[in-house]
């Protein structure tokens, strides 16, 4: 009696648990009728070995567990990107983390039937019950295309429910028929479809290209008799915003104001946030200090903790209005056009139009540029973009470039021109970048990185509106993702520099207040850092730089905007922030009367300044960003290849910049 | 000549003889004939519905040309112009 009880509650439990699969094309509106059936995913994160988004969701209806997973978009179920390959994996049962799923649903864009049947047809081979999930059909409707879903589904040989996913309109039917498909024996092929594969298995092709033709005969034949097109009164509104998008003078110049205006706000929407996180971060200093007793642990946890995590929550803002814009852009539909425009110009420097968004992202912070590279289904193309986005000068350059411009570079006209020549240093900066980035890129991709071409087919998605829940739902998953990973090494690396710069502790003389600025300035020459500046000196002298510019630069490795600070410090500024006016000045007037240890020789000439801008141009100085490339690559070897080549092209193009100055009597 | 030499040949002809979806100007509708070539490129355009006989326009290009804008059933594509030429159209 005992026994069968546990075995008939075994059974009644393995009963309630359902798996199914979410299948469909990109584009399809599959992560909102995601968030329609299952909310907010339980499980989000990578598939094993790869950098492809596993998204899983469980919801209960009728008594009914019901895991949802959200695979990847795809356009076909013959692999020809990881994406896809996934997709493949989780339906055949070889991933290890999800169960095989007991059942498919394909999600099918009602405004482009025809090409969504052909995912369709391979699901029906899988061998599970198959679902259609008809979505997107008020769209369909408004461009007067209907669809026969009685008609529809006896050719399918499957059931074809009608979806409005922001709506939740059929949601609940769809559950139901979720439940009722455990019943089904098995999916078959239907046999018209069976009699063209076996056709074209005949023709002399090669077997996959007669396996598409094939399909779409069938697919053909259905949507001859399934679809009807009503006369619509005069052209949807969609078809006229392409019309202006797509035409080739006004589409590039919206083109251009729309990508300006996403640049120009990540810098100016995102100032105050960061302002009110840089205020949050120094009253927590401001109370440590006075709570905690003077000391080493004082130190650490203000100078070291504090200021270290304090440099990784400022990134957040910056993070969150780009992944705002790009969400908002993909969920439009725009996304797609960006790359259409852009495509030509990057395929000459061996990118493609993919990448653009994330390269012009990396202008106000590589991070977020980093993580945007997601989007770019092609390894390769996404491996060359992760690899040069540090290149584009990040908004974190600017104060160093600001600084030495307006101190070292004479205000004169350039030429016979209105423009200044400080603006055009600082202009200069930010091209060298770029032009740096499509050098590397082009020799990469003709030498490392070469290989067969890879296919730029990119569907233009019909203009929609985008859905508040997965435009916040992306957002919230960066901001999460940034903080996690980023926030714990780079907790650990600051609290390294603090204590690199901290120890070992000068001997303090008798009658020397250990709090001025003086003794500030000497205690951090006698720390481990300030013996790693001088010990670098002789590989720096080339660039024109003394060993203090060097001890400046090796402390801003893990994080480039400490540079002032640092500087501050080593010149004996004490506490002064540099970036205050004030402090500005006072800098400027202490690095222009600066001279070499022992000698009336200034430090800081015109081909000095350029040096170290163009040094910061090109260097990875950013910890940050070093661990966003390993997450986003799933590897070591890229940050440290990052990491190496931007150092030694810093250091050639300082060199250069500095011989070829002090020779042309700058 | 083998079975292989003739198809190849075949194919040859028509990539020299007939338009291919690179030629064609913009605004053209026309009809696909065949999609050359044997490998992941092709395969991907004849997934996306680039099959014999369907019908294909040409809406318009990106400003250096390249890439081209098609319509085809009911959705917009977009391809590179080396792409583009692999797609046999009717004259």
């Amino acid at each position: 009696m005992r026994a069968r009880n546990s075995t008939e509650q075994q059974s009644v439990e393995t009963d309630m648990k359902l798996t199914v699969a979410l299948l469909g094309n990109p584009n399809t509106g599959k992560s909102t009728l995601f968030s329609a059936i299952a909310g907010i995913p339980t499980r989000i994160g990578n598939y094993p070995g790869v950098t492809v988004e596993e998204k899983v969701g469980t919801f209960l209806h009728r008594g009914h567990t019901i895991e949802l997973i959200d695979l990847p978009g795809a356009y076909s179920l013959n692999p020809k990107s990881p994406d896809e390959q996934v997709a493949v994996d989780v339906l055949c049962g070889n991933i290890n983390s999800v169960a095989q799923p007991d059942c498919i649903v394909v999600v099918v864009d009602a405004t482009n039937l025809s090409r969504n049947l052909y995912l369709v047809s391979q699901a029906l081979a899988v061998g599970r019950p198959v679902l259609v999930a008809l979505t997107l059909c008020d769209v369909a409707e408004s461009k007067g295309i209907h669809i026969d879903r009685k008609k529809l589904s006896e050719f399918l040989g499957c059931p074809v429910l009608r979806l409005v996913a922001p709506r939740r309109d059929g949601v609940d039917q769809l559950a139901d028929a979720l439940i009722e498909s455990r019943d089904w024996s098995g999916q078959v092929v239907p046999k018209a479809l069976n009699a063209y594969l076996s056709k074209g298995a005949e023709s002399d092709r090669p077997v996959a290209a007669a396996d598409a033709i094939a399909r779409y005969s069938w697919i053909d034949d259905i949507t001859k008799d399934v679809l009807s097109f009503s006369t619509k009164h005069s052209r949807s509104l969609g078809e006229r915003i392409d019309a202006v998008l797509t035409h080739r003078i006004l589409g590039t110049v919206v083109f251009g104001m729309t990508m300006l205006s996403i640049f120009s706000s990540i810098f100016w929407l995102a100032t105050p946030l960061m302002d009110l996180v840089s205020g949050g971060v120094e009253l927590l200093a401001g109370w440590a200090e006075l709570v905690m007793p003077d000391g080493i642990l004082q130190s650490l946890v203000v100078n070291g903790i504090i200021a270290g995590v304090g440099g990784v929550v400022i990134f957040l803002p910056q993070i969150a209005i780009l992944f705002l814009f790009v969400a908002v852009l993909e969920g439009c539909g725009y996304l797609a056009r960006a790359a259409f425009l852009m495509d030509r110009l990057l395929v000459g420097v061996g990118l493609s139009g993919k990448s653009f968004i994330p390269l012009l992202s990396s202008f106000a912070c590589a991070i977020p540029g980093i993580m945007a590279a997601r989007t770019i289904e092609n390894k390769r193309d996404r491996l060359l973009t992760i690899l040069v986005a540090p290149l584009m000068s990040c908004s974190a350059r600017l104060p160093v470039y600001l600084l030495l411009c307006s101190a070292f570079v004479p205000n004169v006209a350039v030429g016979n021109t209105w423009f200044r020549l400080p603006a055009v240093v600082l202009a200069s900066m930010y091209l060298i970048g770029i032009f740096v980035a499509a050098i590397v890129a082009f020799v990469l991709s003709r030498t490392i990185f070469r290989g067969p071409p890879q296919p730029f087919v990119l569907e233009l998605p019909s203009w929609r509106w985008p859905q508040p829940a997965v435009v916040g739902e992306r957002v919230r998953e960066a901001a999460v993702s940034f903080l996690k990973n980023a926030g714990t090494l780079i907790l650990a690396v600051s609290i390294v520099v603090w204590a690199l710069g901290s120890f070992p502790k000068p001997i303090i003389q008798a009658g020397v207040n250990p709090e001025s600025a003086e003794q500030q300035g000497e205690a951090l020459r006698q720390s481990f850092l300030g013996q790693a500046g001088r010990f670098i000196e002789p590989v720096v002298k080339p660039l024109g730089w003394d060993w203090r510019i060097g001890c400046a630069a090796v402390a801003s490795f893990p994080a480039r905007e400490v540079v002032l600070g640092v500087l501050g410090v080593i010149y004996n500024l004490g506490d002064v922030d540099p970036g205050e006016e004030e402090g500005a000045g006072m800098l400027i007037r202490q690095l222009r009367s600066a001279t070499w240890d022992g000698t009336d020789r200034k430090v800081f000439t015109l081909p000095v300044a350029l040096s170290i801008m163009v040094f910061f141009a090109l260097c990875a100085q950013c910890a940050s960003t070093l661990v966003i490339i390993g997450k986003e690559t799933a590897s070591w070897v890229w940050p440290l290849v990052s990491f190496t080549y931007m150092t030694a092209l810093a250091w050639i193009g300082a060199f250069c910049v500095f011989q070829l100055g002090t020779t042309l009597g700058w | 000549m083998s079975i292989t030499d003739c198809v190849s040949l075949r194919h040859l002809i028509q990539e020299f003889t007939m338009r291919s979806l690179a030629t064609v100007n913009i605004g053209t509708t026309t009809q696909v004939v065949d999609v050359s070539g044997d490998d992941n490129t092709s395969l991907r355009l004849l997934e996306m519905g680039l099959t014999p006989g369907v019908e294909v326009t040409i809406v318009g290009t990106a400003p250096l040309g390249d890439p081209v804008e098609l319509e085809l059933r009911g959705y917009r594509l977009s391809i590179r112009r080396n792409e583009a030429a692999r797609v046999v159209v009717a004259t």
